[in-house]
């Protein structure tokens, strides 16, 4: 195992059960600064349970998350499991932005509004610092011209975006994407990848569970295929789609996604 | 008897003098009654109240006349004329008491409210003994009839050392009976929001009490207005039930009115003033309810 300077996050050994269905069976995971790490696979595999596991949305029943050192989010308390103490667990998620499927945009608020939404209330920051922050991010998804407008105006593609520039708002040391694209019509698939791609560049440490392969080979630095809770297999992209025809699950997942 | 008698026998009572000073009066007075009521069944308006006049001029005090006086003025006026009068004698008190029950209206307004958000995120909160607590106040409150509520407050806690003003213990009672209700609807309201919105503002760093307050409670208010307003309809009537706890609201001051007159013009005069508190209401919701979550509409 890496020591924790170059590792941001580190799971161990991560167990989630859904009382008799054990989703997540023992999974470790490391992830260096600056990492793209994509899980991919079919679903019900629990790649998304794992995911929400990290910021801890889904409360895992064994194991340990380590992010950049420290173990947190859980105590045992009277030989049980449970969460930390609401403080600890919402710094660490202020310092995980997450993304979601179906955006989860605040509907009752702008777009410059939701952006602000976390400086503000979590991190208390003045509102003209904040406005100009969440301007900043606005323009860095190129969304500028929309921020005066309700989310409900937007197609799904401009959504996420703006959902990707509410958790960047937060500054986030990592990001994890929920599968982004996966409620897009296909022509706005494009324009999310590209905000991923140019956060990719800017050295953002980031999980991604994605359907989709050839954004899948082109931005991870490694990829993962889970099946039934486990990690099957795993490894840079080239080689991964490479060798994975040796793995009859694997390819034929892979054939049936292409 | 046949008209011509009628006539005769006024025209005898006619004879009858006013007394001289010192006279005796009552048969003078008696008298001029007979002849006003006999005038009265004949239809002779003018005859009827010239008599009434002739008693009530060197004797304004007396009551029998001036109430039969009134009455025949009553009686020769057009149905309208007469309630427009009516109106001018019972508005005065019927208003006194339509401020006190718009004072229990909005009080309880303001605060049924807050009491049902406080008790609807008592009741989903995952504190066994707060949601505990809060089910069994609405089953408590929502079960029972509120003049029952509004009985035990006013007349059974002195009995256990809490004497309340009528005031208070109307407002108490409308209060507690209310927010039990919209607890219910304000739950209702929260837990129909997506719980991605929750997971959403969980994902940013919010804590629980940040969630609701900046995310999940304001995305509820459009939802609300409507089943809230249909409940605080409802609340303008049911203030009419603290009248039976010594409390001179519009229903009780109509009633007493009622009692004194026997005149059916002060309960149509009543249900005016609920019809017009109801309006009023009804139209402010509907504005509310535009105003409130322009950001749905495309």
């Amino acid at each position: 195992m890496k020591n924790g300077k170059n590792t941001v996050l580190e799971l161990r050994g991560i167990v989630k059960r859904y009382g008799s269905l054990t989703a997540v069976k023992d999974v470790s995971l490391s992830v260096a600064p600056g990492e793209k790490v994509v899980i991919i696979g079919p679903s019900g595999s629990g790649k998304s349970t794992l995911l929400r596991s990290v910021n801890m949305l889904e409360r895992i029943d064994e194991g340990h998350i380590l992010f950049e050192g420290r173990d947190v989010g859980y105590v045992t308390r009277k030989g049980k499991r449970v969460p930390d103490c609401q403080k600890n667990i919402c710094r660490l998620r202020s310092e995980i932005g997450m993304v979601f499927q179906h955006f989860y945009l605040f509907p009752h608020m702008s777009v410059l509004g939701n952006v602000m939404e976390g400086p503000v209330t979590v991190k208390g920051m003045d509102k003209v610092a904040a406005r100009e922050l969440a301007c900043l991010m606005l323009e860095k998804v190129g969304l500028s011209d929309k921020r005066d407008v309700f989310p409900a105006t937007l197609s799904g593609g401009q959504k996420q975006r703006v959902a990707i520039a509410r958790a960047l708002a937060m500054q986030p040391k990592m990001m994890l994407f929920d599968e982004p694209t996966s409620a897009l019509d296909p022509e706005l698939v494009g324009e999310v990848f590209d905000t991923i791609r140019a956060l990719a560049r800017e050295g953002m440490t980031m999980i991604i569970v994605t359907h989709q392969m050839g954004f899948a080979r082109e931005i991870a630095d490694r990829v993962i295929f889970m099946e039934n809770g486990v990690f099957v297999d795993s490894g840079k992209p080239g080689d991964f789609f490479g060798t994975c025809q040796e793995n009859e699950r694997i390819s034929a997942f892979l054939s049936r996604c292409l | 008897m046949v008209m011509g008698d009628l006539v005769e026998a006024a025209e005898r009572l006619a004879v009858i003098a006013p007394p001289s000073e010192g006279g005796e009066l009552a048969p003078f007075v008696r008298s001029r009654m007979q002849m006003a009521r006999i005038f009265h069944a004949l239809k002779d308006y003018e005859k009827a109240m010239a008599a009434c006049r002739e008693i009530l001029d060197p004797y304004p005090q007396n009551v029998e006349a001036a109430n039969f006086l009134r009455s025949l003025e009553r009686e020769r006026l057009p149905a309208y004329r007469v309630f427009i009068k009516d109106a001018w004698l019972f508005l005065p008190s019927l208003i006194q008491g339509a401020m006190m029950t718009l004072t229990l209206v909005v009080v309880t307004m303001l605060v049924s409210p807050l009491g049902g958000l406080l008790i609807a995120l008592g009741r989903i909160s995952r504190i066994p003994p707060l949601s505990g607590l809060c089910w069994f106040i609405i089953w408590f409150f929502r079960g029972t009839p509120l003049l029952l509520q509004l009985f035990f407050i006013y007349y059974g806690l002195p009995s256990l050392g809490i004497t309340l003003k009528p005031l208070t213990a109307a407002l108490l009672g409308l209060g507690i009976n209310y927010s039990a209700y919209l607890a219910e609807i304000i739950r209702g309201g929260i837990e129909s929001i997506d719980h991605g919105q929750m997971e959403a503002a969980k994902a940013i760093g919010m804590t629980y009490g940040q969630a609701m307050r900046r995310v999940i409670i304001p995305q509820t208010y459009k939802r609300l207005i409507p089943p809230v307003g249909n409940e605080f309809i409802a609340l303008i009537k049911d203030t009419a039930l603290v009248s039976t706890i010594a409390m001179v609201e519009l229903m009780r001051a109509a009633d007493q009115m009622f009692n004194a007159y026997f005149n059916v013009n002060v309960l149509i005069l009543a249900a005016c003033i609920y019809l017009l508190f109801t309006t009023v209401f009804t139209f402010c919701f509907e504005t509310l309810e535009r105003r409130v979550g322009v950001y749905e509409k495309r």
